[in-house]
């Protein structure tokens, strides 16, 4: 693993009386895009909040880039790029005079700041609305503008909170494109309650609910075992039977949609060499035909709902 | 130093790019040149401290009106979190607020100066009450814009930052009517309090280091107390 840019250590939060981060450790290597998944209230943007410097925490240690975030708060800033909720943005002010007011603050000054603001606008492709104020753009546009102000001086994480949310279908397509262009340079952590927009964007996912970080990998959870799409034509029974019977099959779901004797099916199974050629084998050896036979993608809402409802069932 | 001065540079084009900033100076120098005239062609006094009195209690009223807006919108419309995750502190993101509501301030007084050429141009003023008063009024704004600073930074609702800010000065205008029957040494303390007792001198000609110290005092202790209500988060 590289280096960490973000090690956060039992962080907690309290608002009064009101517990809103427990016990929440987590690291973030160089490179990675971590994607951080929970529904509102969850927690996601208090730890944002401590990430870049804006809350201190209860209790607990945050690092960026081995800066500390409440000793070196300052400078822990110059090293994260932020773009809060919603993209709250000075609506008076013209994208670009925003652009350098926030480049100035960031400590670019004379030609750089210019550079900057010059750099972002294309790689944003804010020509277009440049010279206009801020409260007519577009929430696709003023996104983007939030995304670009985060960037001006080239921070080595990147975090972005909900980024696609309120955008219409063509918005989002934009912002996780940009979002996928972005991840080959900087470090990302992205909070969403989306789980396909996480699902899509991040290589690794930490799901968090109530304020406690359930999993700091939902991926790999996932990835322990293995599932599979077959279609096969034949008898239910004698197919799942023929299934069953193969060494490290846990479950088989007939997918909702297929009906008759060709049926599909989403096997559940170890993750084992030769898995598939096993199954293909067991089902061809049986005079069965097997038509198609596919690796299906890792299924986050699954991982996140056997996360998620585990804790209230513990609590019931 | 200069990321202060871009904050500074920032607010002043918010307060000059709403209409309020315009208005205020325009109705501020209407009531001040109706005053002035009425005054000078029926006592025609050489002097303004009636103006000075006046403008003491304009002060009190359109001030709130100017910080209202300072941190409470920041923090309503969230762009507080854009700042403050810069690399920027607290105090100089208050300390540029400041600046740019006293600015407007010291324009509508610059402005008001016209009255005192007028006085210079037709008469010979006394001018010692006339840099005193200038000087107690600007004392008495850095006050007034100090605790509109930190009413702003109290809530996130403009109108209740104005109300409270507002409610604050009437009472310290008024609290040494009533601070006189109290027993000492709470009549002293209370009326020591008081916005006007402080002004008095300054708008007659008689300058205090007690009452210089009296409105600089408020004017720090309510913008480190800003401050802090900024960081408290």
């Amino acid at each position: 693993m590289s280096v960490p840019i973000v090690v956060a250590q039992n962080l907690v939060k309290w608002y009064g009386p009101r517990l809103a981060v427990r016990d929440v450790s987590f690291s973030v290597a160089e490179g990675e895009v971590v994607g951080l998944l929970g529904p509102n209230g969850s927690g996601k943007s208090t730890i944002f909040r401590i990430l870049t410097g804006y809350l201190v925490p209860s209790s607990g240690t945050v690092a960026v880039a081995g800066r500390d975030a409440t000793t070196e708060s300052l400078a822990l800033r110059h090293e994260v790029g932020y773009v809060p909720e919603d993209a709250p943005l000075y609506d008076h002010m013209r994208v670009v005079e925003f652009l350098r007011f926030m480049a100035q603050l960031k400590g670019l000054f004379g030609r750089s700041a210019v550079r900057a603001v010059e750099a972002v606008v294309t790689r944003l492709q804010l020509e277009k609305v440049a010279s206009l104020p801020i409260g007519k753009l577009s929430r696709g546009y003023r996104q983007r503008v939030a995304i670009g102000q985060a960037l001006l001086n080239d921070p080595k994480l990147l975090i972005l909170d909900e980024p696609t949310s309120g955008l219409d279908p063509s918005q989002v397509i934009t912002i996780r494109d940009l979002i996928r262009e972005l991840a080959g340079r900087q470090t990302v952590l992205i909070a969403s309650h989306v789980l396909p927009e996480i699902e899509r964007i991040a290589s690794r996912v930490m799901i968090l609910l109530d304020g406690r970080l359930l999993t700091d990998d939902a991926l790999a959870l996932e990835t322990n075992g293995e599932r599979l799409r077959l279609q096969v034509t034949g008898a239910e029974q004698e197919v799942r039977a023929c299934i069953a019977a193969v060494p490290g099959v846990r479950s088989i779901v007939v997918e909702s949609g297929s009906r008759g004797l060709d049926l599909r099916y989403l096997v559940e199974a170890d993750r084992r060499p030769g898995m598939a050629q096993h199954l293909a084998t067991a089902l061809v050896g049986s005079g069965l035909a097997l038509s198609e036979l596919a690796t299906m993608p890792p299924d986050l809402e699954r991982v996140f709902l056997q996360l998620t409802r585990r804790p209230a069932e513990e609590a019931a | 130093m200069r990321r202060f001065l871009v904050l500074w540079i920032k607010e002043e084009k918010a307060l000059f790019s709403s209409p309020i900033a315009y208005v205020l100076i325009a109705g501020f120098l209407l009531i001040m040149g109706y005053s002035f005239t009425l005054a000078l062609f029926i006592s025609h006094a050489m002097t303004l401290v009636h103006l000075f009195f006046q403008m003491f209690v304009l002060f009190l009223l359109t001030v709130p009106i100017i910080t209202m807006r300072l941190i409470a919108e920041e923090r309503k419309l969230r762009t507080i979190e854009l700042l403050l995750t810069s690399p920027v502190t607290e105090t100089q993101v208050v300390l540029a607020k400041f600046a740019a509501s006293m600015s407007l301030i010291l324009l509508m007084l610059v402005q008001s100066g016209a009255y005192a050429i007028v006085l210079g141009i037709y008469g010979n003023p006394d001018w010692g009450p006339i840099f005193s008063g200038y000087l107690g009024l600007v004392l008495l704004a850095a006050a007034l814009v100090g605790v509109g600073l930190l009413t702003s930074a109290l809530t996130n609702n403009q109108i209740i930052a104005a109300l409270l800010s507002l409610s604050t000065f009437l009472l310290l205008w008024i609290i040494d009517e009533y601070g006189y029957l109290l027993p000492d040494p709470f009549d002293s303390l209370v009326v020591n309090l008081s916005l006007s007792v402080h002004f008095k001198p300054f708008a007659t000609g008689s300058m205090y280091f007690s009452d210089v110290a009296f409105y600089l005092s408020a004017a720090m202790l309510s913008l480190f107390l800003s401050v802090r209500a900024l960081a408290w988060r």
